[in-house]
């Protein structure tokens, strides 16, 4: 068949419409919770993004595999929105039609972008490790759920830590922060401000532009600086070439520490044995001894289920997947408690993540409890240090600095609520 | 069939003159104005909101850009800083509590003094280096908004549109912002119809084949550029601000960076430089191939029960949007307007082969 | 300020420079020869370096054999690109040429994630990391052999073009026409110069890769190489060298002195003003030929 003009015209019409007909093919079935997950698989956040919707969608696979949760089965959509907004909003318009109560778009200018409309809908929106850190205050963003340590929490812990490494006193000491110029990398700001007013700690910026390629200028700075502690913030290739450019300047990986964006193929990157002692914030326990992980291992992948290749199991971002699927699926598990009828509703599945209550995930995550006006879950974490072959837990799930933090969000939330900023 | 254009005969220059001379194209204009005002009431609201709203948006920002890179033939790489500057401006000002109609007019003045000064750059520079220059602007404009927290609002750096009004109707739910955004799509489209026919639009079409020339008879190049500048600018502010008004309704810096520019660059190019009709081709096709690609590998992945690797599964939309763009210019080098304009002429004359003109 | 800095910057600037011009000089060749501005640089950059991730990782090849295989397997993939492309958009309009080079790097940026896989792979060229001191100076040995690889590439493709080969292609560039009449193959030409430029962009895409890791983000180098292209004139293979240089100066000193005083990230914005302010003094490029406009 030869492709002409014609066919070429004809062909992408048809398929365009043929799409249109499915819209509602899904609502029919009683009894079930439908999430929406479009997420950014092609274009910035593609270094997480498969590795956490392979957790998310095992981690479902086997909660349905038992049976679903008090009789409602879990129905997640997966979609790739390209962190385009259009493309973003589409998909959302779309879940919200097709009766959607919960949309996770991993992405921070797409939760930021969603927030009007999910607050206006009343759908709930899953912010984890992206999209406003004052979402934490749950009376503002009812809608709007982060469920993991916030940024801001993410300084805290780091800040705390150091402290304790330094016994007790970061007096006089010197904190550098390398991080990407966007409003994601500059969040953190602020946090590091005031604690540097507080504990007596010299801290210096250093922001370097997207997408980070080349950061060769930056870190001769840094080790001019001549820092105790080094902080880098940023994603994905801003985060490898951070850590290259550390290990050329000579700086003590030990440390060095990075947000949780920080995974073991960063470290194949940049070279397994080179990073030995860098340390991250982890919201959740890595690799693959927790119950859970063994669990999907066992029920899930062993059965040729798995949402991906299996080499991927436990890996930090795929456990990161687990651990929002487990809270989310927790919520439905409250929900079903609170109103075991339904109807499944956003406001229905709202009551439930909001009463989430010392839920650990079988020892994946630390004990976490969900608020109505506390949507960060507690703001514990811990710290992990890389040992050339995994990241080993530091320190126990502690949580520091909330006030500084909470100061924050309270500040940050009050001005959206007065003004919409 | 349709396109009959037997036995119409214009006696009268007025009548070939006008926008569409014949009763066919007007029918057509008609029903597809007919069908755009009954749209909320007979589609799904999904279609409205996700669909012919950005649709219509798109569209009128890129008619802006193809007034300058079809009409005048100027490239221009920072259009989507001229809308942010708009949207900026007009967010600001509605936020300060001036009615959405003169938010709306002022972010289109300010975009249009801003894209002036970056047009002065097109007197002396042309083509690709033009290009270049344009896309300094983006890099200067995106630095400025973000490195200003009165600009961009703070830390979160997301700012909200404050409830407004156009012309006595409030701008909220899912039908108002969509009739607003057509009503001013309307009137943009209607311009830029028009513009052609006057000798505004003449002297940019001399510019735009050769300034050098155009001087030489009598069309002055520096004030015509810095025009043909300053109104695609305006009607780039001017969007900038419904944009964030009726569809947005936050915005924040990453909406108007690079991406977008190269998006309505490449929705202007892929219509079909200079046709008004190319830009809604061009627009449907850029902004939605790659959403309707992705239902369409979901589905038949779903259905045939076909299990791909995610990796490829998420890419394969991007592959067949890169695969489509290729595959319309090679066949069509002229743009979605052209393939338009083919059909057409086929079935004007159809039953038959040629027509005699 | 410190003067010790002051020259590690510098030192690093003209070497990180002359890697982004490498990228740039394929841009060159290929307007040299045709015409055209390939907006695909960057995505045959990242082509390349996946082919060598996977030749290297995949097959287990050594690296030194890896890179050599796949400039060759490079060169061809640009000759087809051409040949299947490219060649049926003779005659077209310019801007149509160059927006189908956008759709072929959005083609490639679907196809290699999608083959591949999207996760940043690891491309380890086996320079050591650690740090190089000359007294207080500290040099990265990583940058140092990219930028002296980049410089003698350029050095190459600029004594290439005073080759026979080079010659035609600087016929074919000034009048393809007349070129043919003369017995030129033009195509071939046209093709020879497409294989090139991707054997080039191969080397860019493995000397980034090797720091930042391979994924799709390394076609984003293209905007900085357009940059550098347009800054020397985008016909000048010694103006990509100038302007690479240049640039690469320029971001890192902004990055060093303004940076701590703005308190942002400037470098994107000093290179973009210096490149406006140099245009509108030269409008074609630090090196370009004037174009002859005949009315």
């Amino acid at each position: 068949m030869k492709l002409t003009r014609r066919k070429l015209v004809a062909g992408t019409a048809l398929a365009a419409l043929a799409t249109q007909f499915p819209v509602r093919m899904a609502l029919a079935q009683d009894k079930q919770v439908l999430f929406s997950f479009p997420q950014d698989f092609t274009k910035i956040y593609t270094f997480v993004t498969s590795e956490y919707s392979q957790g998310q969608r095992d981690y479902i696979s086997l909660v349905n595999g038992r049976g679903g949760i008090n009789g409602y089965k879990i129905v997640a959509e997966v979609s790739d929105h390209a962190n385009d907004q259009p493309r973003a909003i589409e998909a959302y318009e779309r879940a919200k039609s097709q009766g959607a109560v919960l949309i996770d778009p991993l992405s921070t200018p797409v939760a930021r972008a969603l927030v009007p409309r999910v607050l206006e809908d009343k759908i709930n929106m899953i912010t984890a490790f992206s999209g406003r850190s004052d979402a934490a205050d749950g009376t503002v963003f009812p809608y709007v759920l982060p469920m993991s340590p916030n940024y801001w929490t993410q300084a805290g812990l780091l800040v705390d830590y150091f402290k304790q490494q330094d016994g007790g006193s970061l007096q006089g000491k010197t904190i550098c922060f390398v991080h990407i110029d966007t409003p994601f990398g500059k969040e953190p700001l602020p946090i590091f401000e005031n604690l540097a007013a507080r504990e007596g700690f010299t801290f210096k910026a250093f922001p370097y532009t997207p997408p980070g390629n080349d950061q060769s200028a930056i870190w001769p700075q840094v080790r001019r600086a001549r820092p105790d502690w080094t902080v880098f913030w940023g994603a994905a290739v801003g985060q490898t070439v951070a850590l290259t450019e550390a290990v050329r300047n000579g700086l003590d990986m030990s440390r060095v520490s990075s947000s949780v964006w920080l995974s073991e193929s960063d470290m194949d990157v940049v070279g397994r044995d080179q990073t030995v002692g860098v340390m991250k914030v982890e919201p959740c326990a890595s690799g693959r001894d927790p119950k859970v992980i063994q669990d999907i291992l066992a029920e899930v992948v062993g059965k040729g289920q798995g949402a991906g290749p299996e080499d991927k199991v436990g890996t930090s971002y795929y456990n990161y997947g687990v651990m929002m699927a487990a809270l989310m699926l927790e919520g439905v598990r409250r929900a079903t408690e609170i109103a075991p009828d339904g109807p499944v509703t956003g406001d229905w599945l709202n009551a439930g993540l909001t009463s989430i209550t010392d839920f650990t995930a079988e020892g994946l995550i630390p004990p976490t409890t969900v608020t109505p006006e506390d949507h960060q879950g507690g703001g514990m974490g811990r710290i992990a240090r890389w040992n050339g072959e995994k990241f080993e837990p530091a320190t126990d799930w502690y949580q520091a600095n909330q006030d500084v933090v909470w100061e924050q969000i309270h500040k940050y939330s009050a001005e959206f609520k007065a003004t919409g900023k | 069939m349709f396109f009959r254009r037997a036995g119409i005969s214009h006696t009268r220059y007025q009548q070939e003159r006008q926008l569409w001379p014949l009763p066919i194209d007007r029918l057509t204009v008609l029903a597809v104005l007919a069908f755009l005002i009954a749209a909320p009431f007979i589609l799904d609201r999904l279609y409205i909101v996700s669909y012919l709203l950005p649709l219509i948006i798109w569209s009128s920002a890129a008619l802006g850009l193809n007034l300058l890179m079809g009409g005048a033939g100027q490239i221009h790489l920072g259009y989507g800083a001229v809308i942010g500057i708009g949207a900026y401006t007009a967010v600001h000002m509605m936020r300060a509590g001036i009615p959405f109609e003169l938010a709306m007019i002022g972010g289109g003045l300010a975009a249009g003094a801003i894209g002036i000064v970056f047009g002065a750059s097109a007197l002396r520079i042309k083509g690709l280096y033009l290009a270049m220059a344009t896309l300094a602007m983006q890099y200067i404009v995106d630095f400025v908004i973000v490195q200003f927290p009165a600009i961009s609002g703070g830390s979160q750096a997301s700012l909200q549109v404050p409830p407004v009004s156009f012309l006595g109707f409030p701008i909220q739910g899912d039908r108002t912002p969509y009739y607003v955004a057509l009503f001013i799509c309307a009137m943009i489209t209607l311009f830029m119809l028009n513009v052609r026919r006057t000798s505004f639009g003449r002297a940019l079409v001399a510019i735009r084949e050769k300034d050098y020339a155009a001087s030489i008879i009598g069309v002055d190049p520096f004030r015509y550029k810095l025009l043909a500048f300053w109104v695609s600018s305006f009607v780039g502010g001017l969007m900038g601000a419904v944009l964030a008004t009726c569809y947005y309704r936050a915005i924040s810096p990453d909406q108007f960076h690079l991406d977008l520019s190269i998006q309505l660059v490449a929705m202007v190019i892929v219509g079909g430089l200079g046709s008004v009709l190319g830009v809604f081709f061009g627009v449907s096709l850029i902004l939605f191939a790659p959403i309707l690609l992705n239902q369409t590998i979901a589905l038949v992945a779903d259905t045939t029960g076909l299990t791909l690797p995610m990796d490829l599964r998420a890419h394969l939309p991007l592959m067949l949007y890169g695969g489509l763009i290729m595959g319309f210019l090679l066949l069509e080098p002229l743009g979605l307007a052209k393939i338009y304009s083919n059909i057409r002429n086929y079935f004007l004359v159809w039953p038959f082969r040629h027509s005699r003109q | 300020m410190d003067v010790i800095l002051l020259a590690e910057l510098a030192i690093n600037g003209v070497f990180v420079g002359l890697m982004y011009a490498l990228l740039a000089a394929g841009i060159v060749l290929i307007y040299k020869t045709s015409g055209i501005a390939n907006l695909a640089q960057g995505a045959l950059a990242m082509t390349g370096a996946y082919v060598v991730v996977m030749l290297a990782g995949g097959l287990g090849l050594s690296m030194w054999l890896a890179i050599p295989l796949a400039m060759a397997v490079m060169f061809l993939v640009g000759a087809l690109i051409e040949r299947v492309a490219l060649r049926r958009m003779i005659g077209q309009p310019v801007i149509m040429v160059i927006m189908l080079t956008i759709g072929l790097e959005i083609f490639l940026r679907g196809l290699l994630p999608g083959l591949f896989g999207a996760s940043v792979k690891r491309l380890d060229l086996g320079i050591p990391n650690a740090p190089l001191f000359l007294g207080d100076l500290l040099l990265s040995r990583a940058l140092l052999i990219g930028g002296g690889v980049s410089l003698a590439l350029i050095v190459l493709a600029i004594l290439f073009f005073n080759s026979r080969l080079g010659v035609i292609m600087r016929a074919v560039s000034d009048n393809q026409t007349a070129s043919w009449s003369v017995g030129i193959r033009v195509e071939r030409a046209i093709a020879i110069a497409w294989g090139l430029s991707a054997t080039m962009a191969t080397t860019s895409g493995v000397l980034w890769g090797a720091t930042q890791g391979v994924d799709w983000s390394l076609s984003l180098l293209l905007i900085k190489a357009l940059a550098i292209a347009i800054l020397g004139g985008l016909d000048s293979m010694v103006g990509v060298l100038i302007a690479g240089v240049l640039v690469g100066l320029a971001e890192s000193m902004a990055t060093g002195i303004l940076d701590p005083i703005v308190g942002g990230g400037t470098r994107d914005v000093v290179a973009s003003v210096i490149i406006v302010l140099t245009l509108l003094l030269r409008p074609h490029g630090l090196f370009g030929r004037e174009h002859i406009e005949r009315v």
